[in-house]
């Protein structure tokens, strides 16, 4: 049995993703299964989900605790150790980010590969929506499903021009991934960033979640507290010199304030590596 | 300490109004209309200072209610019947999961009709209160008052459900003997909330509250736990009772009568019981050793109790008020699971009779105890349903 | 009605919500959580049901069952009272699915009991919690999760329940609406209300950026073109009796500035955008006519 674990965003398809994946197993004659991560996901916050194929029909509903590989569709988790944990020894891990694998600081038992989804995503697509661009790179990187398997079942999902769009990211993909190379540590550091941030209630730190953060320009600012007021996350301090700041663990990168800014003195700035 | 012939209902109201009851919330069904009606009446005459009496406009709503003002620290009341408790279904198993000292009066309405059988509240079994079942007027009084003390009971922390039968008790009038007040506060004392939730005494540690932390089986665990607690909570509790009040009703998880020296026994639950002790004295009368245990409480289930009956008699005849269709008397099964293990194999005869209000009389009852004592003699067991 | 006018200096600085939450980025109930914790103060027990997780607060929780809102609220109540705790107030915070539709049997039976209770609504227009369905909330031609736009379907075909109106017309002290785009006048509503003995409700538009599918950055500036366009008017009223509009521009902006940056509307044609525009514009005038008369007819 082969199995993967998918990391994403809420809203970018890593669900779909795994049913895709699931679905090309299947044309093999291979048996799947993809389980989402339900409940949980919001705009934004990193999610998961998980894929399992076997020749025989697959019984076992747990969650993958121990994938063979994992696939990050997202390049600012990519940078996040916790998807290259607990993976089964000389585990595969599949990153959309713009660098080289050589590059990666994730550590473990692990080979890492990488293409830049996002990239090849808009310009077939012409939004950043990863989910399929990774796909093909899956296919030619990891061998466990075909090419034309993932075609196929990309057109059971995604009919007519839509199909073919996606299609085209799915060749680029499977022509640019980058090989396996094996992690450069090869001890996992302990855990910093929590990517489980299921449930209701208070969370600890949402700044994973960021792709944009806000850049105040407090020459510029006349201290009207606007931006203060209207943050949703309370994520704007004020400070004694009356300017606001962000308070790093509780941003979620809306870009509401620098929206509402009567003098237009917050810059919302991209995430380095997003 | 006083007396008043008075209907089943209105013994509830009394002992609301005894149990110094902060907030009650009710809705009228057949056939407990009448407790929604003295509650009221006690309301308007300023009888039970700081008495809140709230007209739900349903059960579900009543149940949510008193749910919330026990929540916040208030001994709370609320009644209802057949339909009107499977409306509350949703909301009542949030009761017990909050872990809620709630009392609830069950007049007993079958599901599939207006006249009494228990399949109302046998429906309910799920959702983690403790059930009793009383017989006569008196019995009702005593058992309310008596069913915060053992829901408020650390050990326990669970709502009760106190289940009477409608019509032949619920408006049938008994002489009913009134404790004092100031012997009920000795023997209740005030409702204390674990843990408060007024904001100057709630821990400010469960405001954040995470979802989903812990081993989900935990909650569960204590649960069953505590409603198993109540086997010891009812005992004492009814003891207590006994001895301030000078009335018992068995050790409170069973009432056996006339059970020294008897072949066999039946087992009956609510309203029958007290029928059945009449047929239980025709029998003796008439050279028929059966004895009769009426069982108070179904959950817990008396089963220590049954397990040491069942030692010394040669058969036990179930009598169920209510039928779960595809699975039969729910005693009967409880019945056999209570005695699976034991040493000694004693017959188990099953018997649904009084369904959707059915008339039982004497002579039913007498039947019963006649085929139960044959096959604690000998005869071979059937122990398919024997519909009466 | 509330006559005196907060203004941003007097904005409380304490924060009373327990941030960062698990809502989405940009959440317009995130926000009117926020504001309405900021004027409530400590002395509360806040009620909630299941709905979009709203940040936690600095006070303790009740709640119960989604259709329990109104009978969670009054049993507090009642229990408060009861205790002789009368200094704490029982308030809720609920969306439109536990006001509008499952718990609205609840609440108009405590409004008609006039309980005394503080209802604060956060109105996205559906139930978003479990994914964007619609609610009796839902706008006219919205598209939700159960009413997509197909050959068959123009998306919701009924309009929006007028909760305001319908609560209002239970006679009791205090309904208002509100909208996270004019904070001052939201929290000058949640500081009046909260003093007021007897059913209390108010209604904050609280625009949500995955269900009406718009930029999170756009939040506030969509609300305020509701407000603006007469969509989400603001306005108050006193024992079904008094009325008073809090926000009348000289000119209301056109509808089309606040459907067009929302998804959901896409589908809508220039027709059913005239359809719009004319019911807001009828509407509105009702409203004048009933401000300057000073009372509703109900």
């Amino acid at each position: 049995m082969i199995e993967i674990r998918l990391h994403g965003r809420g809203g970018q398809g890593a669900v779909t993703a795994s049913r895709i994946i699931a679905t090309a197993a299947y044309e093999e004659g291979k048996y799947s299964q993809a389980i989402p991560m339900y409940g949980t996901e919001r705009r934004g916050a990193p999610l998961t989900a998980y894929v399992r194929i076997d020749d025989v029909r697959v019984r076992e509903r747990e969650l993958v605790h121990n994938p063979n590989i994992s696939l990050c569709f997202d390049p600012l988790i990519s940078l996040q150790q916790a998807v290259a944990n607990d993976l089964k020894p000389n585990g595969q891990v599949l990153l959309n980010v713009q660098f080289a694998p050589e590059k990666s600081e994730l550590a473990g038992d692990i080979n890492i590969a990488t293409v830049d989804a996002t990239s090849i995503a808009l310009e077939t697509l012409g939004r950043p929506i990863t989910n399929t661009a990774l796909l093909g790179a899956f296919a030619k990187a990891t061998g466990v499903v075909k090419l034309e398997s993932v075609e196929k079942a990309i057109k059971k999902y995604f009919p007519g021009r839509l199909g073919d769009m996606n299609i085209a990211a799915v060749r680029m993909s499977y022509d640019k991934v980058s090989s396996w190379v094996p992690a450069k540590n090869r001890v996992a550091p302990k855990m910093k960033v929590d990517l489980e941030v299921g449930g209701y209630g208070t969370l600890k730190d949402v700044s994973s979640w960021r792709v944009f953060y806000p850049i105040i320009n407090e020459e510029k600012c006349i201290g009207c507290k606007t931006c203060w007021i209207f943050c949703p996350e309370a994520a704007l301090e004020w400070k004694a010199n009356n300017k606001p700041s962000m308070i790093d663990r509780a941003c979620k990168g809306c870009g509401v304030c620098a929206n509402e800014c009567p003098v237009k003195a917050i810059e919302m700035k991209r995430v380095e590596g997003s | 300490m006083s007396y008043e012939v008075m209907v089943g209902n209105k013994a509830t109201a009394t002992a609301c109004k005894l149990a110094r009851v902060k907030v009650a919330a009710v809705f009228p069904i057949t056939p407990q209309t009448t407790i929604t009606e003295y509650l009221s009446e006690i309301y308007a005459s300023g009888e039970l200072p700081g008495f809140e009496f709230v007209n739900a406009e349903g059960e579900l709503s009543s149940q949510v209610i008193v749910q919330a003002a026990e929540a916040v620290g208030a001994r709370s009341f609320t009644c209802t019947s057949g339909p009107g408790l499977l409306y509350m279904h949703h909301p009542m198993q949030e009761t017990a999961s909050k872990r809620l000292p709630l009392v609830m009066a069950v007049v007993h309405r079958g599901v599939k009709s207006m006249q009494p059988d228990h399949s109302d509240l046998m429906s309910q079994q799920w959702q983690g209160w403790l059930h009793l079942y009383v017989e006569n007027a008196q019995e009702i009084l005593d058992s309310v008052v008596m069913a915060y003390k053992i829901a408020e009971d650390k050990r326990i922390r669970l709502p009760v459900a106190v289940g009477y039968d409608g019509y032949v008790l619920s408006y049938t009038a008994e002489p009913v003997e009134i404790p004092a007040q100031e012997d009920i506060d000795k023997f209740l004392p005030p409702y204390k909330p674990m843990p408060s939730i007024l904001p100057d005494e709630a821990d400010p540690k469960s405001f954040a509250r995470g979802w989903g932390e812990g081993d989900p089986m935990k909650p569960w665990q204590m649960h069953h736990q505590a409603a198993l607690n109540g086997e010891t909570v009812i005992k004492e509790v009814f003891a207590d009772w006994g001895k301030k009040f000078g009335r018992t009703y068995g050790n409170g998880m069973i009432e056996p009568y006339r059970v020294e020296g008897a072949d066999c026994v039946i087992t009956a639950m609510g309203t029958i019981a007290g029928t059945t002790m009449a047929a239980i004295d025709k029998l003796w009368a008439d050279g028929k050793k059966v004895g009769l245990i009426k069982i108070r409480s179904f959950l817990p289930f008396p089963r220590n109790d049954f397990q040491e009956i069942a030692k010394s008699v040669g058969a036990i005849g179930i009598f169920d008020r209510s039928c779960q269709p595809g699975m039969g008397g729910p005693v009967f099964h409880q019945m056999r699971s209570t005695l699976y293990d034991e040493a000694k194999k004693t017959p188990i005869l099953c018997f649904i009779g009084g369904l959707s209000g059915k008339e039982v009389r004497i002579d039913d009852m007498y039947k019963i105890g006649e085929k139960t004592l044959k096959v604690a003699k000998g005869e071979k067991l059937d122990a398919s349903i024997q519909w009466v | 009605m509330s006559t005196e006018r907060m203004t941003r200096a007097q904005v409380p600085m304490e924060e009373r919500i327990i941030a960062p939450g698990s809502t989405c980025q940009g959440c317009g109930a995130a926000m009117a959580a926020r504001l309405t914790f900021k004027v409530l103060g400590a002395n509360i027990i806040r009620h909630g049901i299941p709905c979009c997780p709203d940040h936690v607060t600095m006070q303790p929780t009740a709640g119960s069952v989604f259709e329990g809102g109104g009978a969670s609220l009054t049993g507090t109540s009642r229990g408060l009272k009861a205790l002789g705790r009368t200094d704490v107030k029982a308030v809720a915070f609920f969306g439109d699915g536990g006001t509008y539709d499952i718990g609205f049997q609840g609440l108009s039976a405590a409004a008609e009991r006039n309980e005394n209770i503080l209802v604060i609504t956060k109105d996205n227009e559906a139930y978003m919690n479990t994914g964007g369905q619609r609610s009796g909330g839902t706008p006219k031609y919205a598209e939700t999760t159960t009413n997509p736009v197909g050959p068959n379907s123009r998306g919701k075909a009924e309009p929006k329940k007028n909760i305001p109106m319908i609560f209002a017309a239970h006679y009791v002290p205090y309904i208002a609406t509100a909208s996270v785009a004019f904070p001052e006048d939201l929290m000058q509503k949640v500081k009046y209300a909260k003093d007021i003995e007897g059913f209390r409700l108010i209604l904050i538009q609280s625009p949500c950026p995955v269900g009406w599918r718009f930029d999170p950055a756009k939040t506030v500036e969509l609300a305020r073109a509701g407000v603006q366009s007469g969509m989400w008017p603001l306005y108050e009223i006193e024992h079904g009796t008094s009325f008073k509009l809090n926000y009348k521009p000289k000119e209301l902006k056109p509808v089309s500035e606040y459907l067009k940056p929302q998804s959901r509307f896409r589908h809508m044609t220039e027709v059913e955008v005239n359809e719009i525009q004319t019911t807001v514009a009828t509407n509105w005038q009702r409203l004048l006519k009933a401000d300057e008369m000073k009372t509703v007819v109900l």
